[in-house]
């Protein structure tokens, strides 16, 4: 499963004289070695707002050592334009940035242990969000 | 005030039977302070590239090695990513802790950018 990630930013009014053109490419791979990665998961999903949400899976739900579960990670905010409207992310209990209506963003996330997991909270009302994880081994729950 | 525009393109023949090919854009508004495209040598030790003085921001990053690894943290012991050889990562960020790199090994090439908006 070769899936490649490109990112170009771009401005033509940042640096006066100078503008910016920033154009990087990856190919997305299992962590440390060049065999790509084996499952996808995407959705969209409408969210409340104030409760916190774990986006993807802890690591003891994934197969392999540390080494084998290195994962991508792809938001989108989906919601309507509102600056009102965003959604703070981070990893575990440390939040990281705040997704606001309409932006995106693109990580290698290194699910080493269970308390390394992606949590998302709504803010200003409900939110939709795009997402796509790419990783190695997920491991479905077993049935009660 | 600037005008930032970043764009996502994620493309696959065969990730599944229906082909992924889609890009994503944005329009930002960077008012404050920009760091522009550097790059910095790093060794195993912390390295703060994303002090605490910034606000609201957007951050760049790639690994320009071709083999080793670098960590990314989001005050210092708290692990965020990690960017294998060629990676990079795009995300917003507060500010209201600092971003802290060091490598896995060696002295690898982190290439980054913030933008304050």
């Amino acid at each position: 499963m070769a899936t490649t990630a490109q990112i170009t930013i771009t401005s033509a009014d940042l640096m006066p004289g100078s503008a910016l053109n920033i154009t990087a490419n990856t190919t997305l791979t299992k962590a440390g070695v060049t065999a790509d990665l084996d499952q996808k998961e995407s959705g969209v999903i409408k969210l409340v707002t104030g409760t916190e949400y774990r986006l993807g899976p802890l690591a003891t739900e994934m197969a392999g050592d540390a080494h084998d579960i290195a994962s991508y990670l792809y938001v989108h905010n989906k919601t309507t334009e509102d600056a009102t409207y965003y959604v703070d992310w981070g990893i575990h209990e440390t939040m990281i940035g705040r997704l606001y209506a309409g932006d995106w963003m693109f990580i290698p996330w290194n699910a080493s242990d269970n308390d390394a997991e992606i949590e998302i909270e709504p803010q200003g009302g409900t939110n939709i969000i795009e997402y796509c994880l790419f990783n190695s081994d997920v491991i479905l729950p077993t049935a009660g | 005030m600037a005008t930032l525009i970043p764009t996502l393109t994620l493309s696959s023949t065969d990730a599944t039977t229906d082909l992924l090919n889609f890009s994503i854009t944005d329009s930002l508004n960077i008012t404050q302070d920009v760091v522009g495209p550097s790059k910095i040598k790093l060794t195993t030790s912390d390295l703060e590239i994303g002090p605490t003085t910034y606000g609201k921001s957007y951050v760049y990053l790639k690994n320009t090695d071709d083999t080793i690894a670098i960590n990314i943290e989001i005050t210092d012991g708290n692990s965020a990513m990690q960017l294998a050889a060629g990676e990079f990562a795009f995300f917003p960020w507060t500010g209201a802790s600092g971003i802290v790199a060091f490598s896995a090994s060696g002295t690898p090439y982190l290439e980054y950018a913030i933008f304050e908006a």
